[in-house]
Parts: structure tokens; sequence; C-alpha cells
């Protein structure tokens, strides 16, 4: 018999959350492997999770060219999502990311591990374009 | 593998006259092992009409709790051979990070709610959390997976010679998502019942009963059909009867949850309700599925 392997309860639940959110926002695994992204999220990189498809993190950590204030690509290490993963805490951090059309974003990104009673399972990072208001809604 | 229906109801116990046939007693499945081994699904009050049937004789006897809500661990305190010293009792369950199983289950069995505590038992009981790998009891081996119901939660599939039995009682994979289209391993329990010989599954609500509930841990009659038929189940019990329902309302349920079956290419003998009581017999495996587990198949 072969077994389909169950991701697990904790990062089903987090994709089931996220494709109901207009939020733009990341999942990876324990591994840092990019397991979804919602469909706001896509709208911001230009390309549907299901386009893409996962893939490793080093790959998604330079898929979209994070960079900082003075233009220089933001280290994977330092990527908020790397660092809640890796760390076990939340991490903050306000970069530009290039679209799949060229067009550039100014967003700030909020991470945080997804802790189980298995230990930590992976992580969801949240987006949001700078200059939006508090409720999400952007710039009349 | 035999398996024998003792609580098929859901939330609290609903007997009367007009639960008779389906049944008013909270969830408990008995399976007896190939090689003999007894093991109990779930402790709801169901198990008190299971440890009446059992001989006085020294028993070993395995409890597997999906979770404990008091539907599926009320009967524990009203359980014959747990009042047996030559009984040995081992339960296994989920894992919290809050407390042990033995702690959250002497919640229950202490006072006020009990007469007796746990270390009160005259039998030999002992308490495990569920691996996460598989493990063997008598000639079995079991599974237990996280599904998606409220707090820690377990489903379990028993493998005993070519035949399995999924049992996933409180679970509501639809939650936020379409079963139709999610790929395998992002639906919950997917893997304790792909192709299993029976599955018995969550079915509490009917489809128009279940946006007044969602959220609350359980699936809808098209939800439960869809997962079966996704994970290529053979044969579908539906279980955790909503104690609101009456044995006519579950006639009706019956007859629909049949006629859907069918609609998605499956064979209508293949689903049925669960039914205090009844006893299945599972021996060697069909040849195939009753219904294929692509949902390509039956776009």
């Amino acid at each position: 018999m072969s077994f389909v392997t169950q991701r697990p309860l904790e990062l089903i639940l987090a994709r089931n959350l996220m494709s109901a959110l207009s939020t733009p926002a990341f999942l990876v695994d324990e591994g840092g492997v990019l397991a979804f992204y919602n469909e706001a999220a896509g709208m911001l990189l230009g390309k549907r999770f299901e386009e893409l498809g996962s893939v490793g993190p080093e790959e998604w950590g330079s898929l979209f060219g994070p960079f900082g204030e003075d233009g220089a690509p933001i280290p994977y290490d330092e990527l908020p999502l790397v660092r809640a993963v890796r760390d076990g805490r939340p991490a903050h951090a306000e970069y530009t990311i290039r679209s799949t059309d060229g067009s550039e974003h100014s967003v700030e990104v909020s991470a945080f591990p997804i802790l189980t009673a298995h230990g930590s399972q992976g992580g969801i990072a949240i987006f949001w374009p700078r200059g939006m208001g508090s409720n999400g809604a952007g710039p009349a | 593998m035999n398996v024998k229906l003792w609580g098929t109801r859901g939330s609290i116990p609903s007997p009367g006259p007009e639960t008779i046939r389906y049944g008013g007693n909270t969830s408990c499945v008995g399976v007896t092992l190939n090689d003999g081994s007894m093991l109990a699904l779930d402790a709801g009050s169901g198990i008190r009409s299971l440890g009446l049937s059992l001989p006085e004789e020294p028993t070993r006897l395995h409890i597997l709790l999906t979770h404990l809500h008091l539907d599926h661990i009320q009967g524990l305190v009203f359980f014959a051979p747990a009042f047996r010293p030559q009984t040995e009792i081992v339960i296994w369950g989920p894992a919290s990070p809050e407390a042990s199983l033995r702690d959250r289950i002497a919640r229950y069995i202490s006072a006020p709610l009990s007469p007796v505590e746990v270390r009160e038992l005259p039998c030999d009981v002992s308490f495990r959390h569920a691996p996460d790998t598989e493990w063997e009891i008598g000639s079995a081996r079991i599974r237990a997976a996280s599904v998606s119901h409220r707090g820690p939660t377990l489903g379990y599939r028993i493998d005993d010679g070519d035949s399995s039995l999924t049992y996933i009682p409180d679970h509501e994979p639809a939650l936020g998502a379409d079963l139709d289209r999610l790929e395998e391993d992002w639906i919950s329990g997917f893997a304790l019942a792909r192709d299993t010989s029976l599955l018995i599954h969550d079915g509490q609500y009917s489809d128009a009963e279940y946006p007044e509930h969602i959220g609350w841990g359980h699936s809808a009659l098209g939800h439960s059909l869809a997962f079966a038929r996704r994970t290529g189940a053979e044969r579908t019990l539906l279980f955790h009867h909503d104690p609101m329902h009456s044995d006519e309302f579950l006639d009706g349920l019956q007859e629909e949850a049949r006629r859907r079956w069918v609609e998605l290419g499956g064979d209508a003998d293949a689903v049925d309700l669960a039914r205090e009581r009844a006893e299945i017999e599972l021996s060697a495996r069909a040849a195939s599925p009753a219904v294929a587990s692509s949902p390509a198949a039956t776009a």
C-alpha cells in the first residue's frame, strides 16, 4: 500500500485560513520550502501559486528580489520569514519586491513561526503594501 | 477484523422512541482483530454496552480515543471491565501541550463529576500518547494523525491482514477548503483513509444545516461524500449523528447519501448511515475501490 503523507494539520489549517484572506500571505514548511501563497499574494507578485508551485527556500528567497532601501538584495538569511522559522519568534521588515511584470512594490512584512506540539512546522509571512490604512484599505 | 458499532450518536446521548433504529448512544466502536485482540474506538456512552458484552475472564483491552470531548469519554466510568482487577486497559489518545492524557481524562474521572478517581479504578490502566509513527496492537498496525476538529483530535487507521478500518468520527476537512480541488496531502485525514476497506466518518449535518455550524468541527453530507470519494474508501459509514436527527430524518439522509454517491460514480450499497449494534466483518480487500480516487475520473 502506498501512503500519502499528510501535511501537518497546522499547515493545512493555515493554508485554509490564508485562502480566505484578502491580505497577501506566504506559507513555508519547517524546511523553508514554499508551501503556499494566496491569491492576494499572487496579485502582488504577478504569478499565482498554482503557476509557480512549491519551490525551495533559496529559489523563493530570490525569486521576487527583495531589496533594501539602498537597492541591495536582502540576503536570504535575513528575510523575516526565514528568521521567524529559524529563531522561533516573530520578525518584521520593510523592503521592496519586484513583480513578474517588472513593477516594484514597497511592502512591510510580518512573519511568525508555526509552533506545535511536535515543534516548529513552518511559518507564515503577511505582506502589507506600505501606505495602506490599518484596515487594509489602500489610498483612495 | 470484526467491527461492531456500540454508539453512533454525536454530542450527547439521545435515547428515545425517535432514535431507536440508528441509536442514541455516543461514539464507541468495538473492533476484534484477527488474532482476537480487542480494541474500543472512543468511549462514549456506547462503551457501557460493549463492556457488558465482554467475558469476565482476564482481558487486555486497548481504548483508542480520538479526542477528549465528553461524548467520546463519558462511558469510561461505566465500563464494567475497568472495575475488574484482572483487566488490563491501555488508553491511547492525543497529546496536548497543556497536560498529560491521564491528567486531562482525570478531570472527568474525579470529583465532583465522578464518584471514583482514576487511581481508584481496580483495573490495571495505563495512558499513552498516540505516537506519530505506526505501531502494533495484536495482529494490527495502527496509525494516528491529527485531523481538523476543535482541539487536539486524532483519526485512526487499523490495518489487519488485508483489510483496513479508518475511523474519523469528528472531522471538518472542508473548513475553508474545496475538497474536490485540494491536493491529496493537503486534505486533513487523507493519508489515513486512502483506499481503506471501511471508512467510519463524521456525517453530522445535512448540507442545509452546515452553514449554521461552520467551524464546529463536523462535516456536511456533501463534505463526507467528497472526502470518501477522494480517498477511494471502499465502503463508508456516516457516523456521529446529530442528536436532533430522528430515525425518520436519518432515513431521508441515507437515501440522499446513496443517491448522491451513485451520481458521483459509486455503488449505492457502498454508503450507509451507521446504526447502533450493526456488525461488519472485514475480510480480504475487494479488487478495486467502490469509486475512483481521482476527482478527474468523475468530473
